[in-house]
C-alpha cells in the first residue's frame, strides 16, 4: 500500500502532561483518512507535527518516503477547527497573501484564485474587507485558501462546523472532489455519520494514544459481529424470553406503536439460524438483521472500554 | 520573495496604508511646530497690554530714573493718593517713600487689577538701579556713569573642542544645547521605542485571538513570522523618522535661512568658515555659534546616524520582548503584570537621562551608557556632546549582541506561546518554554 505519511511512535510531552504517548499510524494515499477521539485527546498537537508546526520530542514522521521537513508544507493544506481571517485585510489580497506563502507566484495565485471564486460564486467578494462577511462565507474564503495550491495532502480540523446544510454538503462534495483527483484528505471531526459518509479509514485516539486503527467498514464488521438488530410486534419481554439462553445483552432502540426494534448480542457460538429460530417461536418477527455498529457508537465503546481499562 | 519577505510586506503596507499612520506622520511635525511656536505668540499678545502706573514721588529721585517699557508706563502725579486712586485712567498707583535711599522698603504699589509678577520684577529692578545710583553718588566719584559703563561685563563663551589628531580645534556646541538636543532625541526614541514594541504585542495578542494565526503558522514557521512581524513594524517606523528627518532638514534648510536676518547668516557662514570674530559681531555670538552648529551638515548626519542605529537596535530588542509577552498571553490586560518588568529599563533610562546630560564626560555616564537594556536611550543623550567614538560604538556591539540573543530566545517562546490559551504564565513558565523542543 502507497502511503503518504508514516507516523512512528511520536510522542509530545508538555509541562505537565503527555500531548501525545507512542503514536503510530500510516495513511494510506488518494482516501480521507478519519481522525477521530474526544476532546483533549491530543489531535490537534498530531495535526501541529504534521504541519511542521511543532516537533515531536521523540519519533519520526515520514511524508512521501523522507522524514517530513519545512519545505513539504508547501504539499499540505491545512484548514484549522479555530481559523480566523486578518479582519482589516480585503478578501482577495488576503487570499493572495496565503497562496504565495505556500510558494505560488504572484500571477498563479491570482489566476487559481479567480477560478475558485467563480466557482462559489463570490467573485465580488475579492473587495471586501473580511470583517464585513459573515461566518458562513469567511469559512468559504478559508477552504479556498487551504486547498488553492493544490496540496497532495489535505487536512480538515472539523471542517463542516458553522455551515448550513446545503454549505455543508458542497464542501463534502469538494472535498471528495479532491480526493477523486487523487489527493489525501485527513479529516477530524467529532460528526460521526460524516465519518462514516467519507471515510476509508480511521484511527482513534483518546488520552494520547491510539487506541484503534483500521478501516470502517472492517470495525464495524468486527464490532457488529454477533449483533442483530430484531424487530417484533409482540411485548418484547415475551421475545426476550425466548431467546434468554443465547443473549450476552440487548436493548431496546426504539418502540413504534405495536412495533418494538430490539439490538441483540448473542453468546459467542450460536448462530443467526439459531437465534432466527428461537425468535420467531417466541414472538411474530418482522424484521431481522445483522446490526453494524454506527461509527458513534463505535467511538464511544471504544473509548469507554479504555477508559474503564485505564484509570 | 521569501516567505519572511512576503511577512514583512503584508505588515508593512497593512500599517502604512492606514489612515492613522499618514495623519500623525503629518501632523506630530505641525504640532511640534504649533508647541513651539505658541509661546512666543501669546508672549507677543500679552506684551501689547500696558499698564499705566502714577507715581506718587515722595523723594524726588526714582521718578526721573523710571523708564517705561513696552509693557509699562510711568505717570508722575502730584495729587494725594486717594484722588490718584480714585483717577480710572490709572490701573495702579506707585507711592515712593521721601527716605527711599536709606530705607529701600518704602515702596507702595496699589493695583486695581489682580497683582502682575512681571510688573512687580520690572518696577522692582528699577528702583533698585535708581537707589543703588543715588547712593553711589554719595561717594563723589567723577565720571561715574562712564565707570558703571566700562565695569559691566556681558560674558559669552565660545566652546571648541581639542581635536587631538591633527591639532586643530573644532567647533562644538554649547553645552546646554547638546543637553537639550540629547534629551529631546532620546525621548523621541523612548517614545518610539514603547509605541512600536506595543505595536509588535498587540498586533501578535490580535493575531492570537483572531486565530489567523494558526493559519499562517501551517505555511510560515513561527520564528520566521515572528521575524517578519518585527522587520515589518520596525520599517514602519524607520519610515516614520525618515519622513520627519526630511521635514527637519526642509524646515533647517529652507526656512530658516528665510526666517533669519540676513547679517544673522552671514555670521553664520562665517562662523562655519573659521572667520568669525565674536569681538566685532553685530549679533549675540551665542547664537551665531549654535545657530552655526545646528545647520552644519555632518552634525545633524552623526545625530540621525546614530538615532538610527540606536533606534533599530533598541527596537529589535524591546519589540521581541514583547513579542514573547504578546505571545504568551490572550488579551492586553494579561499582558499588563509582563510588560511593567519589560518597561522597567525605560523608566531607569529616563531616570539617568537627565543625570547623564549634566556630565556626559564621567565614567559614570560612560558605563551606563554601556548597559544594552537603557544604552539607546542613555547613549543618544551623550551624542551631541564630543565624545569618543569608541565608545559609541561599543555601545553599539553590545546592544546589538544582546538583540540577537534576545531575538532568538523570544522566538522559543514565542512559539510555543501562540499556542498557549487559557491561563496566564507566569515568568518562570515562560522560560521553560523556551527549553521545549
Amino acid at each position: 500500500m502507497d502511503k503518504i505519511l508514516e507516523i512512528e511512535n511520536v510522542s509530545k510531552h508538555y509541562a505537565g502532561h503527555t500531548a501525545l504517548d507512542n503514536v503510530s499510524l500510516d495513511i494510506p494515499r488518494g482516501q480521507v483518512y478519519g481522525l477521530l477521539g474526544p476532546n483533549g485527546a491530543g489531535k490537534t498537537t498530531l495535526i501541529r507535527i504534521i504541519n511542521h508546526i511543532t516537533a515531536p520530542d521523540s519519533g519520526s514522521v515520514m511524508f512521501n518516503g523522507h522524514r517530513l521537513s519545512q519545505n513539504d508544507v508547501a504539499n499540505i493544506g491545512y484548514l484549522p477547527e479555530e481559523r480566523g481571517l486578518y479582519k482589516k485585510m480585503k478578501v482577495g489580497e488576503q487570499a493572495l497573501f496565503f497562496a504565495r506563502l505556500k510558494g505560488l507566484s504572484n500571477r498563479d495565485a491570482q489566476i487559481k484564485l479567480r477560478q475558485w471564486f467563480d466557482r462559489f460564486e463570490i467573485t465580488s467578494w475579492w473587495n471586501k474587507k473580511v470583517e464585513e462577511l459573515s461566518k458562513g462565507m469567511a469559512q468559504k474564503v478559508q477552504f479556498i485558501i487551504t486547498v488553492l495550491h493544490e496540496p497532495e495532502l489535505l487536512i480538515f480540523d472539523e471542517p463542516f462546523s458553522g455551515f448550513d446544510p446545503i454549505n455543508a454538503n458542497l464542501l463534502k462534495n469538494e472535498i471528495l472532489a479532491l480526493r477523486d483527483k487523487g489527493a489525501t484528505v485527513i479529516f477530524s471531526t467529532h460528526n460521526m455519520s460524516s465519518v462514516e459518509a467519507v471515510c476509508d479509514n480511521i484511527t482513534l485516539i483518546n488520552k494520547s494514544r491510539n487506541i484503534l486503527t483500521g478501516n470502517v467498514a472492517e470495525i464495524r464488521q468486527q464490532m457488529g459481529a454477533n449483533r442483530y438488530r430484531i424487530a417484533v410486534t409482540n411485548p418484547p419481554q415475551q421475545l426476550l424470553q425466548g431467546v434468554d439462553a443465547m443473549i450476552e445483552e440487548h436493548r431496546i432502540e426504539k418502540t413504534d406503536g405495536d412495533t418494538t426494534t430490539l439490538i441483540l448480542r448473542v453468546n459467542p457460538g450460536v448462530t443467526r439460524r439459531e437465534l432466527l429460530r428461537a425468535a420467531n417461536e417466541a414472538a411474530d418477527v418482522t424484521l431481522f438483521s445483522p446490526a453494524l455498529p454506527s461509527m458513534d457508537e463505535v467511538f464511544i465503546s471504544t473509548v469507554e472500554k479504555f477508559n474503564s481499562e485505564h484509570k | 520573495m521569501s516567505k519572511i519577505g512576503i511577512v514583512i510586506a503584508r505588515e508593512y503596507k497593512e500599517r502604512v496604508s492606514k489612515k492613522s499612520f499618514i495623519i500623525t506622520t503629518l501632523l506630530v511635525p505641525l504640532l511640534f511646530i504649533g508647541l513651539s511656536i505658541l509661546p512666543a505668540l501669546l508672549m507677543a499678545i500679552h506684551e501689547s497690554d500696558t499698564t499705566t502706573y502714577a507715581v506718587i514721588d515722595r523723594s524726588g529721585i526714582v521718578m526721573p530714573q523710571l523708564e517705561d517699557t513696552s509693557s509699562l508706563h510711568f505717570v508722575a502725579v502730584e495729587d494725594s493718593l486717594q484722588s490718584a486712586k480714585q483717577n480710572s485712567d490709572y490701573d495702579g498707583v506707585l507711592v515712593i517713600g521721601a527716605d527711599i535711599v536709606s530705607n529701600p522698603s518704602e515702596v507702595t504699589l496699589l493695583n486695581h487689577s489682580a497683582a502682575n509678577m512681571d510688573g512687580e520684577m520690572a518696577i522692582r529692578s528699577q528702583i533698585k538701579k535708581a537707589v543703588e545710583t543715588e547712593r553711589l553718588k554719595a561717594y563723589n566719584l567723577e565720571n561715574l556713569k562712564e565707570i558703571i559703563k566700562e565695569v559691566e561685563a556681558d560674558v559669552t563663551i565660545t566652546t571648541y573642542r581639542i581635536d587631538e589628531k591633527d591639532g586643530t580645534d573644532s567647533s562644538a556646541l554649547p553645552s546646554e544645547i547638546s543637553f537639550a538636543i540629547g534629551l529631546g532625541v532620546a525621548f523621541i526614541l523612548y517614545m518610539f521605542l514603547i509605541i512600536y514594541g506595543q505595536m509588535v504585542m498587540t498586533s501578535i495578542i490580535e493575531e492570537k485571538n483572531n486565530r489567523v494565526l494558526e493559519i499562517v503558522v501551517s505555511s510560515v514557521k513561527p520564528e520566521q513570522l515572528m521575524m517578519g512581524k518585527i522587520c515589518g513594524i520596525g520599517l514602519v517606523a524607520i519610515t516614520q523618522v525618515a519622513i520627519w528627518v526630511l521635514l527637519i532638514a526642509a524646515g533647517i534648510f529652507l526656512l530658516l535661512p528665510a526666517l533669519m536676518p540676513a547679517d544673522v547668516m552671514t555670521e553664520v557662514a562665517a562662523y562655519n568658515s573659521g572667520q568669525f570674530d565674536a569681538a566685532t559681531a553685530i549679533n549675540d555670538p551665542y547664537m551665531v555659534s549654535t545657530m552655526a552648529q545646528l545647520t552644519q551638515v555632518g552634525f545633524l548626519l552623526k545625530i540621525f546616524g546614530y538615532l538610527t542605529l540606536f533606534l533599530i537596535g533598541g527596537f529589535f530588542l524591546y519589540s521581541s520582548i514583547f513579542a514573547a509577552i504578546g505571545s504568551a498571553v490572550d488579551n492586553i490586560q494579561d499582558a499588563s503584570q509582563l510588560q511593567t518588568v519589560a518597561m522597567l529599563p525605560f523608566i531607569l533610562a529616563i531616570a539617568f537621562a537627565t543625570m547623564v546630560g549634566s556630565d556626559p564626560g564621567s565614567s559614570m555616564s560612560m558605563w551606563l551608557s554601556m548597559i544594552p537594556f537603557i544604552s539607546p536611550i542613555v547613549m543618544m543623550v551623550r551624542v551631541p556632546f564630543d565624545i569618543p567614538a569608541w565608545q559609541i560604538w561599543t555601545s553599539l556591539a553590545l546592544l546589538y549582541a544582546t538583540f540577537f540573543f534576545m531575538v532568538w530566545f523570544a522566538a522559543k517562546i514565542y512559539r510555543v506561546g501562540i499556542f498557549m490559551y487559557g491561563k496566564k504564565p507566569t515568568i518562570k513558565e515562560l522560560i521553560k518554554w523556551a527549553r521545549y523542543k
